[in-house]
């Protein structure tokens, strides 16, 4: 089926590759595609079209056109005609019910038309509305193209790679490479990509770098190109954007247009020229500019017979129409003039392939005297060259349409990948879709594959012609990125989304733990016993790491009124070495975080916060010290710090046997921040109690969490020492009415709301959010976040609702088994009535209503004696 | 039937502006077409004018992903979106026009236990208020989506997820056409390509609007304008506590049938569903900064491919067609505000974030009513402008970070 060995052939003849097509063997040589393959195999039917299954051959092979999407080794929508042949490729079609030459589907096109205009589905299979489901399974099944593989995996992570240049030239053509040998002379560094094979030859011999193929995706924010070269993203950044995408060729609209055989002169170029094949053996050229009529010359070089060459500069056809039978052109008639053939060369012109040029901010203009859309006022560091700057040879604008006329009444196609036709775009109009933007919508024009490629220019036209207004009135829809479809694999790269561990993580694991995610944080759910572990710190001692916690150092020497001016609570009369608690709010008086603040001394404040808010607040505090501009710095240490808590009521025993320091109460009493060496490693001490027993927070440098852990595992043992998980401290802290931010408190809870009006000192000048919460105070108090205890003894859920008059009125925010208190206890948000000692409370669960009470009070210790002990 | 074949005019070609309506709508998106649509239908009043700058539909009606669902978390938010599904479940029906609802099931997955938390709160209060919808676990998940990754080696395992059958995916240009055709064919004037340039009022009343084709008379102006919100409000002299963000979203090429129910994943800022045309339609949350700028970025692609490959590895090879953006018109508290203002006869509908076209039939009727009555239907009145000068405020912020 080759041609003789031609000059610029791309195969290399000494090597055959074998491929399989549905199955069966087909051979091939290096430099083939997938697609010149098998139209070398004598292949012509390459899919079955969207809607009416209609068999579609090569029309641009060029990667445009939906005309040969097929499956390739499993991956779905592969543009054949430009994937290169692989040794073993496995290609299928797809879209078919049958195969390839008979689909079971075409009776669409058959009989199925008359009865699905354009947007039939709108108007029927609206009753009864219990069989739509039916309907839309049938739908869904016909429409869509390639198949996903349910089983599969990933095959593959692809790499990014961030480069920066000089100069970018985008595409490969003539312009393209000499902007790039031109930007290339005068010493800039400059890279050129391509979509194509060829570029590397042509640029042969010059000083810049050619990556091909390869597409460019669009010129994003800041001027970021990004490219798929197939096994690798590049994110490019360059000076200059030289765009050189060329023009693409445009079909004519006439019935029977999409007929397997009929092509665009492009695909019959590359056929002759770089695969050596004979695109058909008799042809109609019809074209409207040179380089389309040019082919004839290539055609005959190939031995195809030239029944009529049609050229629009010179004639102007009233009727054009192409016959088929099977799908698969026969004949031509040109005004009345039939004419066998097996292949139609048609030709609309070549519109500037602008996409990339609009995303980048161009402006986008009809040009009336070449019949294109031109880009306009470009941005400044982006250029245009050659063709799609609109240097193009004049040429003929064809018709809109050509009439078939007589007999010839085959579908007369405006867009070939949503199988959309004259016909659907004139009922659109007559509908009232007069807007392009909204018969676009309507009719799915340009939607498809192809992306307006091939419709976008010719559903213009048409749309001028039919509103009887010109293409500049009608304009053009938005074009939107990607400029070439990219897969996701390439997109999603390797990803960077590291899981964070402690630095005490891997004696977790040697524990035994179970392992929970709290944000990007892995942390200890339990050892093993939850229950036992809460037993522990009860009666002998505990640890558990807490080294997620967010550790900011806040100094210098207005570290004090910073942190006065932040907090609702007051720091400005803590001492040196003392503790003190505050929830930070938001400036609407909202809580975002909570956390202990411990002076150092005079200028050094060590703010504690939640595991989750460490970043947040972090940010926050750097906001505010750059708003006020105080003489304060920010260091954010959380993972520079390892943290565990050792509580118990024989927690001071243990720490007693690792440190010099007197850890009596007295000298070292409750909310008391000491410097000393633990273990022999350097730690601040925290005397503060979330668990609710005596207990001891140890910060150390994170190289040393894991001995300081050890350590303490190993020295209390005896004492009964047992490490705990956060399922352990979730109960210590709700026997204690302890709250966590974001499990008990929303994005609309304030202090005094959720029970801590002591923290908010209304009588401070100014703090963050102060304003509010005084409003707060004014309008009284609406809900309020209260303990409770069941009655009976079922743990309601977390999230479960609080019932009033059978709806809901309040929300369980905490609630677990106390195996200490032998009972179901909980927090909860209930409306103020409801916030009074005793008061009953009804509280969905499993759709049942179960009774608890009110506690205000903490339910274990409530006057905090183990906490000083 | 005979509707497929005969060719009639969805709606009469845009005529003259009169010099005066009774109403006057600002923004031809799906709330401004429905409030006219229900003007017309369920109070008679059809001298209404529908303006619009671009072509209808052409904002957020046509940019949004087009899920609808009611799982919210406010028994406020709860009722009023209920009711907007059981609207939409008979919208084709009532309007004679086939919106290609599919019902097929909403899943939020949770990938802790405080998300869990979160499911759990929804759930409850969905089933108090009579919303199908409820919490699975991880085996419940793969019942419902076989085709999900549930695998613990990733960075987010999926631990459970919220249930709602009744939610799914609606053609949302449909709805946008459906209604406009409604009003249309009850009196209603339809002015694509008309933009308002002034709101005038007079002792605190509106009395009419300038517009790029002259000015008009009216007594009441209904503001849907969602991103563009602040910027119409503000020529009433109106403040909103709103900002505008972009959102984006993309499609694949189309694939055949693979993905029945919404996947849903706030963690991973990303929610999935399959048209019925095939492709695959990814958005994700709400860009943090605020812009009217229409052009998508990259690092959007890419993030949201990444998380969309943690969930469905098998799509790796399947190809981004194309991507685009909306804007958002976001409230302090994520839920709306919706009726009047301090400016009589000017009425808003806006800060809906993410949520407005589920709620366009429900604010449809509802400002329809208020509009006829003078009286705010007791749906929306959790909603008003006021509540932010009486920290009244709903708060669907846990819901909120992305649950479409």
């Amino acid at each position: 089926m080759r041609l003789p060995p031609r000059p610029q052939e791309r195969i290399d003849r000494s090597r055959e590759l074998t491929f399989f097509f549905e199955g069966e063997p087909r051979h091939g040589f290096p430099g083939d595609t997938v697609g010149s393959a098998l139209f070398a195999s004598g292949r012509r039917v390459f899919s079955r079209s969207f809607k009416y299954h209609r068999p579609r051959g090569l029309l641009c092979c060029s990667g445009q056109c939906p005309n040969c999407l097929m499956q390739v080794d499993g991956v779905p929508n592969v543009r054949v005609c430009t994937m290169p042949l692989r040794e073993g490729a496995r290609v299928r079609g797809q879209n078919v019910l049958g195969s390839l030459d008979r689909d079971v589907m075409s009776v669409v096109d058959k009989i199925g038309g008359p009865f699905t205009p354009v947007g039939f589905y709108y108007r029927t299979m609206i009753r009864p509305r219990r069989a739509w489901p039916l309907y839309e399974r049938f739908l869904r099944n016909v429409a869509g193209l390639g198949k996903i593989d349910r089983g599969a995996g990933r095959t593959r992570r692809f790499d990014t790679e961030h480069r920066r240049v000089e100069v970018l030239v985008i595409g490969g053509g003539r312009a393209g490479i000499e902007a790039a040998r031109a930007a290339a002379a005068r010493g800039e560094q400059v890279v050129l990509v391509d979509e194509g094979l060829g570029p590397g030859e042509r640029a042969a011999g010059g000083s810049f770098e050619v990556i091909a193929p390869a597409r460019a995706l669009g010129i994003y924010e800041g001027g970021l190109v990004p490219v798929d070269a197939g096994q690798v993203l590049i994110r490019f950044r360059a000076r200059r954007i030289v765009v050189a995408t060329g023009a693409i060729e445009q079909p004519l609209v006439f019935p029977g247009n999409d007929l397997v055989g009929v092509m665009l002169p492009g695909a019959v170029r590359r056929l002759t020229d770089e695969w050596s094949l004979r695109p058909g053996s008799r042809a109609v050229v019809i074209g409207a500019d040179e380089r389309a009529l040019s082919v004839v010359a290539e055609l005959r070089s190939a031995g195809t017979e030239i029944a009529r060459v049609v050229d629009l500069r010179a004639e102007s056809p009233r009727r054009i129409a192409a016959e088929g039978k099977k799908g698969r052109l026969a004949s031509v008639l040109v005004d009345g003039e039939g004419l066998d053939c097996d292949l139609l060369v048609m030709s609309g012109g070549r519109q500037p392939a602008y996409s990339l040029l609009a995303q980048a901010g161009a402006r986008i203009e009809y040009d009336a005297g070449r019949g294109v859309f031109v880009p306009i006022e470009l941005p400044a560091s982006v250029e245009a060259v050659g063709a799609v700057a609109g240097e193009l040879p004049s040429g003929a604008t064809p018709a809109a349409t050509y009439e078939g006329g007589g007999k010839a009444r085959g579908k007369c196609f405006v867009c070939v990948c949503e199988d959309v036709t004259t016909k659907d775009v004139r009922r659109a109009i007559a509908e009232g879709f007069d807007s392009i933007e909204l018969a676009k919508r309507y009719t799915t024009v340009t939607m498809g594959p192809c992306q307006g490629r091939l419709c976008q220019l010719p559903s213009v036209r048409l749309y001028a012609r039919e509103n009887g207004t010109d293409e500049a009135a009608i304009g053009r829809t938005t074009a939107r990125p990607p400029w070439a479809p990219v897969s996701l694999g390439l997109l999603a790269g390797r990803g960077h989304e590291p899981a964070r561990r402690t630095s005490i993580h891997e004696r977790h694991v040697q524990l035994g733990a179970r392992m929970m995610w709290t944000g990007a944080w892995r942390r200890v759910h339990s050892y093993g016993d939850p229950a036992g572990e809460v037993r522990a710190v009860h009666e002998a001692v505990g640890a558990i790491d807490v080294s997620t916690l967010g550790k900011i150092l806040v100094s210098g020497p207005d570290a004090a009124a910073f942190l006065e001016r932040l907090y609702p609570n007051r720091f400005g009369d803590l001492r040196p070495g003392r503790i003190r608690y505050s929830v930070l709010g938001t400036d609407a008086g909202r809580i975002m975080d909570d956390g202990t603040i411990a002076r150092l001394d005079d200028d050094r404040f060590y703010v504690t916060t939640t595991s989750t808010g460490a970043d947040v607040v972090s940010e926050w505090l750097e906001w505010w010290n750059a708003v006020w501009g105080m003489g304060v710095e920010v260091v954010n240490l959380t993972g520079a710090l390892a943290a565990v808590n050792v509580a118990g009521p024989r927690a001071r025993e243990l720490l007693g046997r690792l440190t010099d320091l007197d850890v009596s109460n007295e000298s070292f009493s409750y909310l008391d921040a000491k410097q000393a060496h633990v273990a022999g490693v350097p730690c601040l001490l925290l005397r503060i109690g979330f668990v609710g027993e005596l207990g001891y927070e140890l910060h150390c440098s994170s190289p040393y969490g894991e001995y300081l852990w050890s350590t303490l595992l190993e020295r209390g043992a005896d004492l009964g020492l047992r490490p705990f998980g956060l399922e352990a401290q979730r109960v210590l802290r709700l026997e204690k009415q302890h709250i966590l931010v974001g499990q008990d408190t929303d994005s609309e809870s304030n202090a005094l709301e959720a029970g801590m009006p002591w923290v908010v000192k209304f009588d401070k000048d100014e703090f963050v959010g102060k304003w509010a919460l005084e409003h707060v105070r004014e309008r009284g108090l609406r809900e309020r976040l209260v303990g409770f205890e069941m009655t009976g003894w079922t743990v309601p859920p977390e999230g479960g609702q609080i019932v009033v008059d059978g709806r809901p009125a309040g929300r369980v925010t905490s609630a677990r088994w106390s195996g200490e208190l032998r009972r179901a206890i909980g927090l909860a948000w209930v409306p103020a009535a409801l916030a009074e000692e005793d008061a009953e409370l009804a509280i969905r669960v499993d759709g049942r209503l179960e009774q608890a009470r009110v506690r205000l009070r903490p339910f274990l210790d409530p006057d905090g004696e183990r906490l000083r002990s | 039937m005979k509707d497929v074949f005969r060719q009639r005019r969805m709606w009469r070609p845009r005529g003259e502006l009169k010099r005066r309506y009774d109403v006057v709508i600002v923004g031809g998106g799906s709330h401004g077409l429905a409030t006219a649509y229900y003007l017309a239908k369920n109070h008679g009043i059809t001298d209404v004018a529908v303006l619009e700058r671009s072509y209808i539909g052409s904002g957020a009606a046509g940019r949004n992903t087009t899920i609808i669902r009611s799982n919210y978390r406010t028994p406020e938010g709860v009722a009023f979106y209920g009711r907007s599904v059981e609207l939409y479940e008979r919208l084709a029906a009532e309007l004679d026009f086939n919106l290609l609802f599919s019902q097929h099931g909403h899943l939020t997955l949770a990938h802790s236990d405080r998300a869990l938390i979160t499911m759990t709160e929804r759930a409850e209060v969905n089933q108090l208020l009579g919303v199908d919808s409820r919490v699975v676990d991880r085996d419940g998940v793969a019942g419902l989506c076989p085709e999900l990754n549930l695998s613990r080696e990733v960075t987010w395992p999926i631990e459970g997820a919220l249930y709602h059958r009744r939610g799914g995916i609606i053609r949302h240009d449909a709805v946008v056409w459906g209604l406009a055709r409604g009003a249309d064919r009850r009196g209603v004037e339809i002015h694509p390509g008309t933009e308002v340039t002034g709101i005038e009022s007079s002792n605190g009343r509106v009395t009419g609007v300038r517009t790029t084709r002259g000015d008009i008379a009216c007594d009441t102006v209904v503001s849907a304008t969602a991103g563009w919100s602040t910027l119409v409000a503000d020529l009433a002299g109106v403040p909103l506590p709103i900002t505008t963000h972009i959102l984006q979203a993309f499609v694949t090429e189309p694939l055949k049938p693979f993905l029945d129910v919404i996947i849903v994943s706030s963690q991973m800022h990303v929610y999935i569903s399959q048209t019925d045309r095939g492709e695959i339609l990814i958005g994700a949350e709400i860009e943090p900064y605020t812009t009217y700028l229409g052009t998508g970025t990259f690092g959007f692609l890419e993030d949201s491919a990444r998380h969309t490959l943690e969930l469905f590895p098998q799509l790796e090879h399947a190809a981004v067609l194309r991507q685009w953006t909306g804007l958002c018109d976001l409230s302090p508290d994520y839920s709306p505000i919706l009726g009047v203002t301090e400016v009589g006869g000017f009425l808003v509908s806006c800060g809906w974030g993410t949520y407005g076209f589920k709620a366009a039939p429900i604010v449809g009727t509802t400002l329809a009513e208020l509009v006829a009555t003078g009286r705010t239907p007791e749906l929306i009145a959790p909603f008003t402008l006021e509540r932010f000068s009486t920290d009244s405020l709903v708060s669907e912020l846990a819901a909120a970070a992305v649950s479409h």
